[in-house]
């Protein structure tokens, strides 16, 4: 019995040995949860800077639209048929008649018959993809790919 | 840790638990108190809002891509009256700057913030300058009085300008009839402003914009309105317009409509009238449209043509084997159908005739004989075919569809027969008519008169396609009325003849009547006209109302054709006949 108390006492740690160790457990957490708190407070300040920025950018591009708009009026203002006749009648222009006009055949061109202000329908422009899946794929992703594609080349050339 | 310390530690201890738990308490009742939903509600509304995302109108172009209708940013001019400080300066600037009420607007700006509103709404569509006006202003209270407080002050704190789009037209009253205009409220009226009101406009979007920039959302991509490419050639409807101006000047009409077409696909190259409004005061329609006047009479305003409409009945005739251009006709002045005596134009009897001779002439004794020998059931067959009391099917909003009586009608009786014969007793529109006899100018083909030329939506163009809108007469009855026509212009040394031109036409005189039957000496002054003969590229249609000068429309409306197509060749690009059959001879 004497035997197995001495080998106890010589094996118990001193009472401040435990508390030290209680201590740095604490401690240990604490810097863990300070760690992940700086980090979840770095990565959510940054999405809400980035937020503002998109939020600003909305706004800027509606001004931007808005503006589009308002030099499209302007230089319609500006060459409109009043405002063009006026510049012309300073310049010492003036409407031409029927019996001034000089007709000139040219082989093979074809005057177009209106304006041709946007695309053909049902010629598609092919959906390429401008960002580079680095910039659009999640971490999770990403491993994914690896994971369940390992043929995929880890580097894609790019041309310039 | 000594003991005498410890004391200390247990009552900051104790002290943060308590308050904790205090914190922990507080959270739960107001968790749990009757007003958690109010203040939740209200932690909503300021977490973001409810914008309509408004998408800019599709823009409206001529034939050649320039610019007949846009968009331009106005502002509405508001404040935060939570920040406002001199509701009185702000009222004398927005008054004499923007021309609002002062009372109207110094009551909006001088509600108190404290009553749950927050933003008043001063005036709206304040233009740039405006807004660069006031903001000078602002910069200049604030430089002369500083942060100061005080009734002394003058300050136009609080004033805020939200942006938004408003119609514009670069071209003011060029094309208005064509056009319409778009009211305050983003509401298309008459024209094609009306009549494509919902391409023009878009889909408007109700979104939720969070104010938290961690709940940012991607905004839908709202796009803009359809735009529009017109028939319409911006040059030839600035010349005709022109000349519509000086016509009524000259000759004294209380109106003057002029319709240009490419009768080979029925598109509209012009449609000039009067009155025509600057589309940029749109506000002032009341005043330069007095009472019922047709914002468009091109397509809205009802006549009865007079002898123009003998091209119709001479072309049922021919169609339908009844006559030949030689079938003789010996005019005694007077013809007698249904019961009533109808004479010529100047009461007198021509003797021996062909049917070239009675076009020549407009003898409207010798039509009204042609339209019996056609017969009556034959000839509104023909009429019908020729689209009369019905929508040409033209894009414009308000199209009025004329009116023929048919046999079988309560108020139509055999004499309508012989009147219909040359134009009176019907009511048409100049489009209608324009239509019509297009069918002469394009082998029998009637085309639908076509104003949209090209739809642009999402960045694509869809092109329209001319449309038919019907065969009334075979290709060798065209011909052979417009042989017919052009000879008889020549024959009578015409107002209407353009040198280097072969043109075919007919004039057309028809009396107003009144509730007392044709007892005015007041006419509709018509012309109608195409050409080149052989390869016809224009037809216009001309009508004066009511001139002054002259009665006839051989005198007052065959020189506006002629005027018309002097201009029109130089810009079509139309060289004149000889030219162009060395040409194709070359070629």
């Amino acid at each position: 019995m004497n035997r197995v108390n001495s080998l106890t006492q010589a094996y118990s740690q001193a009472p401040w040995r435990k508390q030290l160790q209680w201590i740095g457990l604490f401690l240990l957490i604490l810097i863990l949860a300070a760690l992940v708190a700086g980090i979840y407070l770095s990565v959510t300040a940054r999405a809400a800077t980035i937020g503002r920025r998109i939020q600003g950018i909305y706004t800027e591009m509606e001004d931007i639209e808005r503006n589009i708009e308002d030099l499209q009026t302007q230089l319609a203002d500006l060459t409109s048929k009043t405002v063009m006749e006026q510049r012309a009648a300073e310049l010492g222009f003036q409407p031409a008649s029927s019996d001034q006009m000089i007709y000139v055949a040219v082989q093979e061109y074809q005057r177009p018959d209106h304006a041709l202000l946007g695309s053909t329908p049902g010629i598609e422009l092919p959906d390429e993809q401008i960002l580079a899946p680095e910039y659009t794929q999640s971490l999770f992703d990403w491993l994914r790919e690896r994971v369940f594609e390992p043929a995929a080349p880890l580097l894609v050339e790019v041309n310039p | 840790m000594k003991k005498e310390h410890a004391w200390r530690y247990s009552t900051l201890g104790i002290l943060l638990t308590a308050l904790a738990v205090f914190v922990i308490i507080q959270m739960l009742r107001i968790q749990l108190s009757p007003e958690a939903d109010t203040l939740r509600n209200q932690g909503e509304i300021f977490s973001g809002e409810y914008k309509t995302i408004t998408p800019a109108r599709g823009q409206i172009y001529d034939r050649w891509g320039h610019l007949l209708a846009g968009n331009k940013t106005v502002y509405e001019a508001g404040v935060d009256l939570i920040d406002v400080v001199d509701p009185t300066t702000i009222a004398f600037a927005l008054n004499a700057v923007v021309g609002v009420e002062y009372e109207d607007v110094y009551a909006a700006a001088s509600q108190d913030p404290e009553s749950g509103i927050v933003y008043a709404t001063l005036a709206r569509f304040v233009t740039e300058e405006q807004k660069i006006r006031l903001e000078e202003l602002a910069d200049q209270m604030d430089g002369a009085y500083g942060e100061g407080d005080g009734e002394q002050v003058k300050s136009l704190a609080g004033l805020r300008f939200t942006p938004s789009l408003q119609r514009s037209y670069p071209e003011k009253s060029l094309g208005s009839n064509i056009l319409g205009f778009v009211n305050w409220d983003g509401e298309g009226f008459f024209g094609i402003e009306e009549r494509y009101d919902e391409q023009l406009a878009g889909e408007k979007k109700l979104v939720w914009i969070s104010r938290d920039p961690n709940k940012v959302e991607e905004q839908p991509e709202i796009p803009s309105g359809a735009s529009l490419i017109l028939t319409i050639d911006r040059a030839v409807q600035s010349e005709v317009e022109k000349i519509v101006d000086k016509t009524i000047e000259e000759s004294g009409s209380e109106s003057a409509t002029i319709v240009v077409m490419d009768p080979r696909t029925g598109d509209i190259l012009a449609m000039a009238t009067s009155p025509r409004l600057d589309l940029n005061e749109f506000w002032r329609y009341g005043e330069v449209f007095e009472g019922a006047t047709p914002f468009n009479r091109a397509v809205s305003g009802t006549y009865e043509p007079g002898s123009v409409f003998k091209v119709l009945t001479m072309a049922s005739a021919l169609d339908s084997d009844t006559v030949k251009p030689q079938t003789p006709f010996l005019d005694t002045g007077a013809i007698e159908i249904g019961g009533i005596v109808i004479r010529n134009w100047d009461s007198g009897a021509w003797g021996p005739q062909d049917m070239l001779g009675c076009m020549q002439h407009s003898l409207n004794v010798c039509l009204a004989w042609v339209a019996k020998q056609v017969g009556a059931n034959q000839f509104y067959t023909y009429m019908d075919a020729f689209g009369f009391g019905h929508l040409t099917g033209v894009d414009m909003a308000l199209e009025d569809s004329g009116r023929l009586k048919h046999p079988g009608d309560s108020d139509w009786y055999e004499a309508d027969l012989g009147t219909n014969a040359f134009g009176q007793g019907v009511a048409v529109t100049p489009l209608q008519m324009a239509a019509a006899i297009s069918a002469m100018a394009n082998d029998g083909k009637m085309m639908v008169p076509r104003i949209v030329l090209s739809i642009i939506d999402d960045g694509k163009q869809y092109n329209t396609s001319p449309q038919v809108a019907g065969m009334p007469v075979s290709d060798e009855t065209a011909h052979e009325l417009t042989k017919m026509l052009a000879t008889s212009l020549e024959v009578e040394s015409s107002a209407a003849l353009v040198e280097g031109y072969r043109v075919a036409g007919k004039t057309g005189t028809a009396e107003i009547p009144t509730p007392f039957g044709y007892t005015s000496n007041q006419t509709n002054a018509s012309f109608v006209g195409w050409g080149p003969v052989d390869d016809p590229r224009f037809l216009v249609y001309v009508w004066l109302e009511k001139p002054t000068t002259s009665p006839w429309g051989s005198v007052v409306a065959a020189p506006v054709f002629r005027e018309v197509v002097e201009r029109l060749v130089v810009m079509m690009n139309l060289p004149p006949d000889d030219i162009r059959k060395r040409f194709l001879e070359s070629q």
